[in-house]
């Protein structure tokens, strides 16, 4: 009789192996997926273009406010110091790119600026963010 | 017998300190994930190296003043007819690449437009300078 209660405690363990693979299999997921963004800190109205495409990749963003103003990391920037914060993005994820959030009234030069200073710090693939334009 | 059957018992490792180390990473991770939604268009900028001894191939050049006026071809234009005006040139000069020339004071959202109505109307090099005065 009590041998045959043992048997049953045993039968009623659950088991975790399934859970466990989809665990590890998520926990590789999100390893892979993570890229750190760093978030420019304002949100400029982008201008419109149809031939605007998913950046998926784009892991520096870089806002320009409209009177020329440049935001990186949540906080204002001067254009000096973008070369130095792109080449340490480069070192944490050598595949960085750039995606460049100017505003629809930011002055072009600054714009300019900016990418000359980002492929100064190794970053090839720059874009500028614009928004889908269906019509 | 029955001796070594519980020494069997006692060797099988436990993964519960394994687990949570997991179970934690798994929380971090899917907490710190953000997925960017941003969406753009390439820009390419010319290199500062001096060009190659290799045929510079035809240009097509729209310039944008500081008050954003659009010039092809010396010709004042209006946005909307940029993309048509590069058709045009694109069939005589198939090659072509397109160069924008951008005021420094210009807006930024219109470089953007004529980038990408140049872009729908096929140009394949789009390039984009700064203007200077």
């Amino acid at each position: 009789m009590p041998r045959k209660r043992q048997s049953r405690e045993d039968d009623l363990d659950i088991n975790i192996t399934p859970m466990l693979d989809i665990v590890f299999i998520m926990l590789i997921f999100f390893i892979v997926t993570t890229s750190f963004v760093k978030e420019p800190g304002i949100d400029p109205r982008r201008a419109m273009a149809e031939t605007a495409e998913p950046k998926p990749h784009g892991n520096i963003l870089i806002g320009v406010s409209p009177d020329g103003h440049i935001w990186m990391n949540n906080r204002r920037v001067e254009i000096t110091d973008i070369r130095q914060m792109v080449e340490e993005a480069v070192n944490e994820n050598p595949e960085s790119s750039a995606v460049v959030v100017s505003d629809q009234e930011s002055p072009t030069g600054i714009v300019i600026d900016i990418m000359d200073q980002i492929r100064a710090g190794g970053v090839i693939n720059i874009s500028i963010a614009a928004e889908p334009d269906s019509t | 017998m029955r001796k070594r059957h519980h020494q069997a018992d006692d060797a099988e490792i436990n993964i519960t300190p394994m687990l949570d180390i997991v179970f934690i990473m798994l929380i971090f991770f899917i907490v710190t994930t953000s997925f960017v939604k941003e969406t753009g268009i390439d820009m390419t900028r010319p290199s500062n190296q001096p060009p190659k001894t290799e045929k510079i191939s035809e240009v097509i050049f729209v310039k944008i003043d500081p008050s954003g006026q659009i010039f092809i071809k010396e010709r004042p234009t209006d946005v909307r007819a940029v993309r048509a005006n590069i058709e045009s040139g694109l069939a005589l000069k198939p090659d072509a690449s397109v160069v924008v020339a951008a005021s420094r004071d210009a807006d930024a959202g219109l470089l953007v437009r004529v980038v990408d109505q140049a872009r729908v109307a096929g140009a394949e090099r789009v390039s984009v300078v700064a203007l200077v005065e």
